[in-house]
């Protein structure tokens, strides 16, 4: 299933946020979305997402969703939004007992879904008994076990250490293998972005517009660490966002209201 | 077991020394008089303090009277075993008894009495009651009947129908409503269905349609000492002249009031007078017109010579007993400093 | 690392101080405190030794009978009620009382704070109306409550609901304020229905703060036990406090507060335990 997205603008009250985004993310296509602080990446990620409408523009799907996709369109969250009263498997069951599965099903997918992010030892435990790492697996487990059509992901290793992060970016880089997963993946780190993105966007300042979109036909599995394309990439990113870093970092925080 | 509040006991000790020291004294004022605190709800049952005090009665006893007004006569109780208030009059309850059996006050005269021929507390039955068959007080089994508190003159007055009548006392459920005020308004609205009340509210509230008049509290409980003077033990057992003193005056006030309103044997000018004086205590906030018919219906006789039914005191007491609401070690001279007044 | 061995340097490695050895002073310590200790037994013995006091107090005299019986005279009241089996008819009359009136208190102030939480329109149409109504003390609205409800059980339970469903209105419906929106987002994104997220995010959520309501509403609701029984009861413990306090008998009187403290502390155990099972997924 494709994603489309035509001449996506949207303010907040007398704030621009997003000006005139076109944008495609084909079917087993991780794109990463980048862009300093405050320019909206969060803001166009609820809008695919459905779960806000912007001002102006389409946000259209091309095609049918997988079949046995419960929710197409399905989020990994910065914070995890895990439910700390329930146990990792309970937080899997949680998005999957409103489809009318049988608990039987249920059972099952959760097994797979828990066996295939290596969480099956873990599936008794509850949130606070787990390491940043950890929760951010399950958090993708659950969103696995929904068949998702594309991953949204917003920011998904920013709360974790860099060792961590390490870990989940080999951990997803595995999943995407196997699994050849649709995925927009919004975040400010340029290595994550370098490492992970099939497309990268570049999105400029607020009111944040699409400044280059940057594609890396290297396949994931051969990125290595000291790849010195790769490097240039990221070298050249970075100075398409050194200046509107710093711009808004200087930004007032007032004016955004 | 005497056991005396600090309170009055410096006041006891104040007075020893005072005294000691009067005798002592060269020239003595032939009339110092004594300050007596006389406590008292603003009731016309109330009325001998207040002619005693207005007509000089207390005065002419050498003593200097300054009342102090309550709500209920429960804390007023509690102010006399405290030493705050020297006098008061009130019906005899469980904590009145409770008081006098930790040694702290005495009862040593009597007020209001039933007494044939004059209109006494009546028997009252709401209006569904009544049409259900509530007609007399035989018919009370099974039944609810309001009193204000556990232990108080109606709980007594509702057993001693119910004794008379044969009733099983725990055929009839008790309804504590703590204020006169809410029992009426139980009553009226039917939510309890009998009650027994003062003959000047009785009349009042029977006058309308949702309350019955079913019996007298005369021929079931005849010769009811309603209400008793009584003063702290401390007066009755080291100030025994200045109790006389004051139930000589207290007595005389009764008199002049019986005289009035009671049996009605003064002028009619006089009965005027005596109500406008009541009048300064009671319904004071009402204008006179409106005051006056009150007060003269709820006149009730008040013992002459403030004596006592000690019969019917001790019947009290015995009721009491029989519902473990006070010792079963308290006698009646803990509660009685017979001393005073005549008995009977 | 490599350093080269110079002699101050070398000194320097091995901690030797540049000054002389008399002007060694420990660094002062200014942390601690502000930190509660666990004590058991300060408690209880505090407690103990107020009551031994007091009745050495009594027994000698110093105490008056009539301003304060002794500890052994209220527990001797305490006695006799076992004995009578009139404990049972008091303490079962109250806990009826109790439990029917907390219980509906607390599930009607839950679904009214829940209400609060969810919609904008209930929030601003019923909040006013509860900050305004919740300092009214029960006790006053008593005689209505008669007029409404009878001096039978309404009333008394009616005086009950009221002064705990107040408390649990406001905490649920802060509670509900402060379930982590991101949660709820997160459910939504995952086309959970609007029920399940009330019922799988928001209630457990705002479950801690319930249960803290809860603690203060079933305090109120004995507090208010005394008030609730002042009309018309002929059994409960409040009725039996207010029977002593008319016959001035003091050691009743101390028997039945005690009775009432020791249900405050009873249920506040119990609203702990149930605590301690219901939010056992916080550390
Ligand atoms: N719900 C909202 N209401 C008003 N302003 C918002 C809202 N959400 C985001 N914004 C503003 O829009 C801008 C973009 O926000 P966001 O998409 O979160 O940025 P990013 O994720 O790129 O850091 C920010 O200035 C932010 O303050
Ligand atoms: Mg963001």
């Amino acid at each position: 299933m494709d994603l489309l997205l035509r001449g996506v603008s949207h303010r907040y009250g007398d704030t621009q946020v997003l000006a005139d985004i076109d944008l495609a993310v084909g079917e087993g296509e991780i794109v990463c979305i980048i862009g300093p602080s405050g320019c909206g990446k969060s803001t166009l990620l609820r809008f695919i997402g459905g779960l806000e409408r912007p001002d102006a523009g389409e946000v259209l799907l091309a095609g049918e969703p997988p079949a046995g996709s419960l929710n197409p369109l399905t989020y990994v969250f910065q914070d995890f939004a895990l439910l700390p009263w329930r146990t990792v498997e309970g937080n899997v069951s949680l998005v999957l007992e409103d489809h009318g599965l049988s608990a039987a099903r249920r059972r099952e997918i959760i097994q797979d879904v828990l066996e295939r992010t290596g969480l099956s030892d873990f599936k008794g435990a509850l949130p606070r008994q787990l390491s940043g790492g950890m929760k951010q697996r399950v958090a993708i487990a659950r969103a696995l076990s929904v068949r998702p059509a594309v991953m949204l992901m917003d920011e998904p290793l920013s709360a974790l250490d860099s060792q961590t992060r390490e870990l989940l970016m080999d951990d997803l880089v595995g999943l995407w293998q196997r699994e050849r997963f649709t995925a927009c993946y919004v975040t400010h780190n340029l290595a994550e972005a370098v490492r992970l993105g099939h497309k990268i966007v570049v999105l400029s300042r607020r009111p944040g517009k699409i400044r280059e979109i940057v594609e890396i036909d290297r396949d994931l599995a051969d990125r290595q660490q000291a790849d010195a394309k790769l490097e240039a990439v990221q070298r050249d990113l970075w100075h398409l966002l050194r200046d509107e870093a710093r711009a808004a970092d200087r930004e007032l925080a007032d004016d955004t209201v | 077991m005497t056991k005396l509040s600090k309170r009055s006991m410096l006041k006891t000790l104040a007075a020893t020394a005072l005294a000691t020291a009067c005798a002592l004294a060269p020239v003595v004022p032939a009339a110092a008089a004594d300050k007596v605190t006389v406590g008292a709800l603003r009731f016309t049952s109330h009325a001998a303090s207040f002619v005693a005090f207005e007509r000089g009665y207390f005065a002419d006893e050498g003593l200097e009277v300054e009342f102090k007004f309550f709500q209920a006569a429960q804390p007023m109780a509690v102010a006399i075993a405290s030493g705050d208030v020297d006098f008061g009059v009130t019906a005899i309850s469980g904590g009145l008894i409770n008081l006098a059996q930790k040694g702290a006050i005495k009862v040593v005269g009597g007020a209001l009495q039933e007494e044939p021929g004059v209109d006494g507390q009546m028997i009252l039955a709401s209006r569904a009651a009544f049409d259900a068959g509530l007609t007399s007080p035989a018919t009370l089994a099974g039944k609810s009947f309001g009193i204000t508190q556990t232990g108080s003159s109606f709980h007594y007055m509702i057993h001693k129908i119910a004794d008379k009548e044969g009733i099983p006392r725990s055929e009839i459920t008790l309804r504590p409503l703590q204020k006169v005020g809410a029992v009426i308004g139980a009553l009226k609205t039917g939510q309890i269905d009998a009650w027994t009340i003062v003959p000047h509210i009785a009349k009042a509230i029977a006058a309308g349609p949702e309350i019955e008049p079913i019996g007298m509290i005369a021929d079931y409980i005849p010769d009811y000492q309603v209400t008793t003077v009584f003063t702290s033990t401390a007066n009755a057992s080291d100030k025994p002249d200045l109790v006389k003193r004051f139930l000589t005056a207290f007595a005389k006030g009764a008199a002049d009031f019986n005289a009035a309103l009671v049996d009605k044997t003064a002028s009619a000018q006089e009965a005027e007078d005596m109500v406008r004086l009541i009048h300064k205590y009671v319904y004071a906030d009402r204008p006179f017109e409106k005051a006056a018919p009150s007060i003269r219906n709820g006149a009730m006789r008040i013992n002459e010579g403030a004596r006592l039914n000690l019969t019917s005191v001790t019947d009290q007491l015995e009721w009491f007993q029989s519902e473990n609401l006070v010792p079963a070690s308290v006698t009646i001279d803990m509660l009685v400093d017979a001393s005073f007044v005549e008995t009977d | 690392m490599t350093l080269s061995d110079t002699p101050d340097r070398a000194s320097a490695r091995a901690g030797a101080p540049p000054q002389a050895e008399s002007r060694l002073q420990p660094v002062p310590f200014r942390g601690g405190g502000f930190r509660p200790v666990r004590m058991r037994f300060v408690g209880p013995l505090v407690f103990a030794a107020i009551l031994l006091l007091w009745e050495a107090g009594s027994r000698s005299g110093v105490i008056s009978n009539l301003v304060l019986p002794a500890p052994s005279e209220a527990f001797e009241a305490f006695r006799q009620l076992v004995e009578t089996g009139q404990l049972w008819r008091h303490l079962g009359a109250s806990l009826q009382r109790l439990v029917i009136g907390w219980t509906l208190g607390m599930s009607l102030g839950v679904a009214a704070g829940l209400m609060i939480g969810l919609f904008s329109l209930a929030r601003a149409g019923l909040m006013p109306l509860v900050s305004a109504l919740f300092p009214i003390p029960k006790i006053a609205l008593l005689p209505l409550f008669v007029i409404w409800f009878g001096i039978g059980e309404g009333s008394k339970v009616a005086t009950i609901l009221f002064g705990s469903f107040f408390p649990t209105v406001i905490a649920t419906s802060a509670g509900v304020d402060n379930v982590d929106r991101s949660l709820v987002r997160m459910g939504q994104s995952f086309g959970l229905s609007w029920w399940s997220i009330v019922r799988k995010i928001i209630l457990p959520g705002a479950m801690p703060a319930i249960l803290s309501g809860a603690r203060i509403s079933a305090s109120i609701a004995i507090i208010l036990l005394v008030a609730a029984e002042m009309i018309g009861a002929e059994y409960g413990v409040g009725a039996y406090i207010l029977m002593a306090g008319s016959l001035f008998a003091t050691d009743q009187l101390l028997a039945g507060v005690a009775i009432l403290s020791v249900m405050g502390l009873l249920v506040g155990w119990l609203i702990g335990r149930a605590e301690r099972w219901l939010l056992r997924w916080r550390s």
